[in-house]
């Protein structure tokens, strides 16, 4: 009976510490556990993509994204990501480049996102369909011609 | 016959128990000894003196105090311990002893025993360049790791580091904190010069006054030394946010922070100095400034073709 107590004390002492720590740590989480929840979605996913009915220019783009951005990264998080449209393929892979250390280049920059850019007009074309339909009729056009501009460069080549 | 002839020889099968003396075992009484010593041990640890408000599984009046909601020196301790282990104790260490050739020890400090102005003026806006601890020198390059928190939260840290590991210098109360960080702060512009000037030069002042400049270097352009961070060990630089952030995108940034720098060797030490969340601290009107400010800072003809 006075073994319980003690253990009793013992243990509400353990536990209250516990929820200290645990509330310490996720006050500390909660800082982007919404990002960080995103992220671990993506990279669930496969990590690479099947390029063999890509044109050749694309599949030497995807060794290089493959490359470079498994230096700081999973492949599987660019791959399962839900940017798709010019504009956030360009501001992601600049973003990532711009960063000490990431030895992408602007020419090896210029590769990744083109890559991405033809990519997910095929890949996650329903998710850029859906997309584009909520831009504004200029961010539409702007983006409809990069992504032709894109496919036009490799294409029948 | 005599006794002694009669005691020897074998008695009968019949014979009834007779009445002897012998000694008690001298281990019955120490564990007697032993066992009345626990109990009273147990009993002084665990009766509670039968006071009436202690009860299971409590047991004494203080434990059952200190489950109480507290007020005043005690949750201020508590509160300031909790704070130098998410911002100091990195680097200081939790005993304070700090680390050689990184962090100076806090313990018997004479920076911790001077005025609250001085002291404070550490955490608000970081400290570079050589310093001499306890006869020895250093030459340090300290992030504003408090700048991004409350005057209540930096009031209890300061108060926690003041009174622990041997250190007696008294507490600090949150409007003493608030002074301080008035006085250090009152190089600042003056909020008549604040609306002559553009947003971008209303911006600069913001990454000033908030220290950013500490670590992302007085021209943003990186530098500081961030051992073991992914980012080539340093913090980065930030003259192409404009590049790779809508200003929606930065200003979440900013406000949330990054707790967790990637490392360079996972099997080593995290980074010191990691990206605070300004959200708290930081009103919207400065953050739409800074924004401004930064996104002016990517210089003129580097432009990507993509």
């Amino acid at each position: 009976m006075q073994m319980n107590k003690q253990l009793g004390v013992l243990l509400l002492g353990v536990a209250a510490l516990a929820l200290f720590g645990a509330g310490v740590a996720r006050a500390d989480d909660q800082l982007d556990a919404e990002t960080k929840a995103r992220i671990d979605r993506f990279e669930k996913g496969p990590a690479t993509i099947d390029v063999s009915k890509y044109p050749q220019g694309v599949q030497d783009n995807y060794e290089i994204f493959s490359q470079k951005c498994t230096q700081c990264h999973k492949l599987s998080r660019p791959v399962n990501c839900d940017y798709v449209l010019p504009d956030e393929w360009s501001r992601y892979v600049k973003r990532m480049m711009r960063k000490p250390g990431s030895g992408i280049d602007s020419a090896d920059g210029k590769k990744i996102f083109e890559f991405l850019v033809y990519d997910s007009s095929v890949r996650k074309k329903a998710m850029l369909d859906d997309k584009l339909a909520k831009l504004t009729p200029d961010d539409k056009t702007a983006a409809e011609a990069k992504i032709k501009e894109v496919h036009d460069k490799y294409d029948n080549k | 016959m005599s006794d002694e002839l009669k005691s020897n020889l074998p008695q009968p099968p019949d014979a009834g128990p007779t009445a002897s003396r012998s000694t008690v075992p001298i281990w019955i009484i120490v564990l007697t000894l032993l066992l009345l010593f626990l109990g009273a041990v147990y009993f002084d640890h665990h009766s509670g003196w039968f006071d009436k408000q202690v009860y299971a599984p409590y047991t004494s009046a203080d434990e059952l105090a200190s489950y109480q909601p507290k007020s005043g020196a005690a949750s201020m301790l508590t509160h300031g311990k909790a704070v130098y282990e998410t911002y100091c104790g990195l680097c200081h260490g939790s005993d304070g002893l700090g680390k050689p050739g990184q962090a100076p020890e806090l313990a018997g400090s004479e920076w911790v025993a001077k005025d609250i102005t001085s002291l404070a003026r550490i955490p608000l806006t970081g400290l570079n360049g050589p310093i001499q601890v306890k006869g020895r020198d250093w030459n340090l390059s300290m992030a504003p790791m408090g700048a991004s928190l409350s005057d209540a939260d930096l009031a209890a840290v300061l108060t926690y580091v003041r009174g622990s590991w041997g250190n007696k210098s008294g507490a600090v109360a949150i409007d003493e904190m608030k002074a301080a960080r008035a006085a250090i702060s009152g190089q600042a512009p003056s909020s008549s010069d604040l609306a002559k000037m553009t947003p971008v030069e209303r911006g600069h002042a913001v990454f000033q006054k908030y220290g950013c400049f500490q670590c992302h270097g007085q021209e943003a352009k990186g530098g500081v030394a961030n051992p073991n961070a992914k980012t080539a060990e340093q913090v980065p630089s930030l003259i192409y946010v404009a590049d790779g952030y809508t200003k929606d995108e930065l200003k979440t940034f900013i406000r949330k922070g990054e707790r967790d720098i990637p490392m360079l060797h996972p099997a080593g030490p995290p980074p010191p100095h990691f990206m605070p969340s300004w959200g708290n601290v930081i009103s919207s009107n400065e953050l739409d400034d800074l924004t401004d400010f930064l996104f002016s800072l990517k210089p003129k003809g580097d432009k990507l073709d993509f």
